[in-house]
């Protein structure tokens, strides 16, 4: 952090806390404030409401952008499918997340994915791309000089090509679909790093959990929203038939992205140490991975 | 206004439209263009007429090209004169030329009835070789895989160069630049083509000629003008010479046909694009152009030998064509993956005119011009090269853009069932075969319903003796499409691990695999 903007984040902080508790929204909505939990597992029809839900219960938006902020918005949407085989981030989901951002003062939401198939066809089919710009996301296609060669010093990876644009931002927001995958078992927020890794990013799958835990330690986001709207449970995690898509209505957000994919990993009948990069990341100090010892806080809408 | 200023404004007009629509033959993401991109070679009467010997179908824009024709049988040429793009640019390229006397005898002009008496009589004996002349489809395909690739890379070269250059003041005009370009001028994804070159120097030899004449092409050369040119001739649209001709010559100097022989009052129809330069230029403004009817056509004067000579080397090509083994049934080379909704092989020879629309439209850039793969017969038509580009399962663009239907159009839920080859996985390469390494980055991208690869749980013995699970995959040859996804984005580069062949394919009776 530079003088500046150290500066900058002290005068809003002083701000804060010398506010009014009286004209503090925050304040206002609840009765008496409690911690904020390590999980909010929220529940409901609306996409849009259990993401704004799980975010208020983080203890809001702006608990984790500021003002100002330059934030990514990264969904999955790495595939030619539409929303309904659950390939791809919920469109509603990732505009909910980008709506909330721009709501707390971000200065600009981008909103990108390396993907798979083509990108023109997976920005447009898979409804993100549309739901994202209407609600105040810079919308882009990966830009191949982007790339920039960065020094991870992991376990595996000692240097990768990484996106710009998230090596840069203020905030990460780290929006996965939870699915299938054959080698991984199972893809979350951890598998959702691929999609800003550039270079040979296949030859990762050759140690594909350490490789993760390694570009996670680097991307460091914010907050995880896992969207488990629709789950995908077998072909993934690709997909593209409706009876292996199971419709959870749930969503699941904290900032603890190995806590994230233990609690994913439930939904699909597993306990977090049963995927690699979930036991990797709790063992190397990436997160928490035991469910019991953390705050869950889960809301039925 | 005159005539020639509006006759350019309309050549101008037809040559952006052609450009535009060529712009447009690229996806946005959705399952179709939206444009009607191949709306020119939907006029090209050629195609029309060449695919009915060789194929004995319709095409799909019969109708439009039929429209073309009763246009030509009442106006002439206007289609060379006014709108055909490619004569376009042999009109701006002629003005390079500062040659005044034509270089070749007026017999010359004979010589591109002959071409079309040629191509027509090889497609009656089945073989679709038009597509190498026709003008339409050679600049479509010189366009799309030399001209556009040569111009998007060539300015991205410079954009990067200024970008990196020790001054610092290129870099910000340099990416306003390109941003400017990728919006509006550059394919989504930089196009690279085999065959690039071959295809390019035919058509720098084509266009160079008009250094020799003006339109040489046009008057010696074309098969669609010659086409063009026998329904001109009982045009009512007429240029006539009036009283105050004075013989100065000017106008057989100029003119952009054959079309004023050695007496400037007379005109030969079939030759005269209406231009309506000669009109312009007459000092004494002798010249005119009139609806007049009623007058015999003038009769065409090829010479009986040449006329069968034609004839008999086109049905001669035929076979010439079909000398490599390719052309043998029962023979289906493995790299001969054809786009989906392709017609079988033979089927398909007859009808595709290589105009290179499916290989400009297609997403991945992985359908390729042939070089001999299918033949000298197949030269330039359409395949898959996986490890360029695959085939995107759900796109169906080829065949909506095909102007003969060798592709047919799929519906998005034939387009499933439609198989293009099958993926035989290299044991020796494939890293948990051959290394115990694990991978199975073919079974992620597989994009078939029910995955098309499946893994078996090994437990292999390492160097050390230690006994490790590996998870090896193995192709479903029922559910694989062929779609190269597998080959495509395969770690082990150079020569994949996994490989797609033709085996399999739909279109193919015997070319099949499973019982």
């Amino acid at each position: 952090m530079d003088r500046r903007s150290f500066i900058r984040k002290m005068i809003i902080a002083a701000a804060a806390v010398s506010c009014p508790a009286a004209f503090s929204p925050l304040a206002a909505s609840r009765a008496e404030p409690s911690p904020a939990p390590d999980l909010a597992v929220v529940r409901g029809p609306s996409p849009e409401r259990i993401v704004a839900s799980a975010v208020d219960a983080l203890g809001g938006m702006r608990r984790f952008v500021s003002p100002g902020d330059i934030v990514v918005v990264k969904p999955n949407m790495g595939w030619d499918r539409a929303p309904e085989f659950g390939a791809n981030t919920h469109p509603a989901v990732v505009a909910a997340l980008v709506g909330l951002a721009v709501e707390a003062g971000a200065k600009r939401v981008k909103v990108f994915d390396h993907t798979v198939n083509d990108p023109r066809r997976c920005y447009r089919q898979s409804g993100v791309a549309a739901a994202a710009e209407a609600a105040g996301a810079e919308v882009s296609f990966v830009d191949k000089r982007k790339f920039k060669s960065v020094r991870l010093d992991g376990e595996v990876l000692k240097e990768w090509p990484l996106y710009e644009d998230i090596l840069e931002a203020d905030k990460i927001i780290n929006v996965p679909v939870a699915k299938t995958h054959g080698l991984s078992t199972l893809t979350l927020a951890l598998k959702n790093w691929m999609g800003v890794m550039g270079g040979g990013r296949w030859r990762i799958h050759q140690r594909i959990h350490e490789s993760l835990v390694d570009v996670a330690r680097k991307v460091k986001p914010t907050l995880t929203v896992l969207d488990a709207v629709r789950i995908l449970t077998a072909n993934g995690p690709q997909g593209g038939r409706l009876e292996d898509v199971k419709v959870l209505d749930t969503v699941i957000a904290g900032t603890d992205q190995v806590a994230v994919d233990s609690y994913g990993a439930t939904l699909f009948g597993l306990r977090g140490r049963d995927l690699g990069y979930v036991r990797i990341g709790h063992e190397t100090g990436l997160g928490n991975m035991n469910l019991e010892s953390l705050d869950i806080r889960k809301i039925t809408l | 206004m005159r005539m020639t200023s509006l006759r350019w404004f309309v050549q101008g007009a037809f040559l952006l439209l052609f450009l535009f629509l060529f712009l447009q033959t690229e996806s946005k993401g959705e399952d179709t263009l939206g444009y009607p991109v191949r709306f020119f070679l939907d006029f090209d009467p050629l195609v029309f007429l060449s695919t009915l010997l060789s194929a004995r179908v319709l095409v799909p824009g019969f109708l439009l090209s039929l429209l073309l024709v009763v246009l030509t049988i009442f106006l002439g040429r206007v289609f060379c004169g006014w709108v055909c793009p490619l004569g376009t640019i042999h009109n701006l390229t002629g003005i390079l030329n500062r040659r005044k006397r034509p270089v070749l005898l007026p017999g010359a002009r004979r010589w591109k009835y002959l071409v079309l008496l040629f191509l027509l009589s090889s497609s009656l004996f089945t073989a679709q070789v038009t597509g190498f002349l026709d003008p339409l489809c050679l600049l479509i395909r010189s366009l799309t895989l030399f001209l556009y690739p040569l111009f998007q890379n060539g300015l991205e070269a410079v954009f990067r160069a200024a970008a990196e250059a020790p001054v610092s003041f290129l870099a910000a005009p340099a990416e306003a630049f390109y941003t400017l370009f990728q919006r509006f001028l550059f394919a989504f994804r930089e196009p690279h083509f085999y065959q690039a070159v071959f295809t390019g120097l035919f058509f720098g030899l084509i266009v160079g000629l008009n250094l020799l004449e003006r339109r040489f092409w046009c008057k010696y050369l074309c098969p669609l003008g010659a086409l063009l040119g026998l329904l001109s001739r009982k045009a009512v649209l007429k240029r006539s010479v009036g009283e105050g001709c004075t013989d100065c010559g000017r106008c057989q100097k100029a003119c952009q046909g054959a079309a004023i022989g050695g007496d400037p009052r007379e005109t030969i129809p079939s030759e005269c694009l209406v231009c309506f330069d000669c009109d312009d230029l007459c000092p004494v403004g002798a010249v005119r152009f009139g609806f007049r009817g009623g007058e015999k056509g003038q009769a065409l004067h090829l010479g009986r030998r040449a006329v069968l000579l034609s004839l008999f080397s086109g049905a001669l090509t035929v076979p010439f064509l079909r000398v490599s083994p390719q052309s043998r049934s029962g023979l289906f080379p493995g790299k001969l993956i054809r786009p989906p909704g392709a017609l079988d092989e033979k089927d398909f020879l007859a009808h595709c005119v290589r105009c290179g629309e499916c290989m400009k439209v297609c997403l991945t850039n992985g359908l390729q011009p042939t070089f001999l793969e299918a033949g000298l017969e197949g030269l330039w038509t359409p395949v898959l090269v996986p490890s360029v580009g695959y085939c995107e399962y759900r796109c169906t663009l080829c065949g909506q853009v095909c102007p003969t239907g060798a592709i047919r159009p799929l519906k998005r839920e034939d387009r499933k069932h439609v198989k293009i080859g099958t993926a035989f996985i290299d044991p020796g390469r494939c890293l948990p075969y051959a290394f115990g390494i694990p991978c199975l980055v073919c079974e992620e991208v597989c994009p078939t319903e029910v995955k098309s690869i499946w893994f078996e749980t090994v437990r292999v013995i390492g160097r050390e003796g230690r006994e490790e699970p590996v998870k090896r995959p193995h192709v479903d040859p029922a559910l694989c499409v062929g779609c190269g996804i597998c080959e495509h984005y395969c770690p082990v580069r150079g020569e994949p691990a996994i490989r797609v062949v033709s085996t399999g394919e739909s279109r193919s009776k015997e070319n099949r695999l499973l019982l």
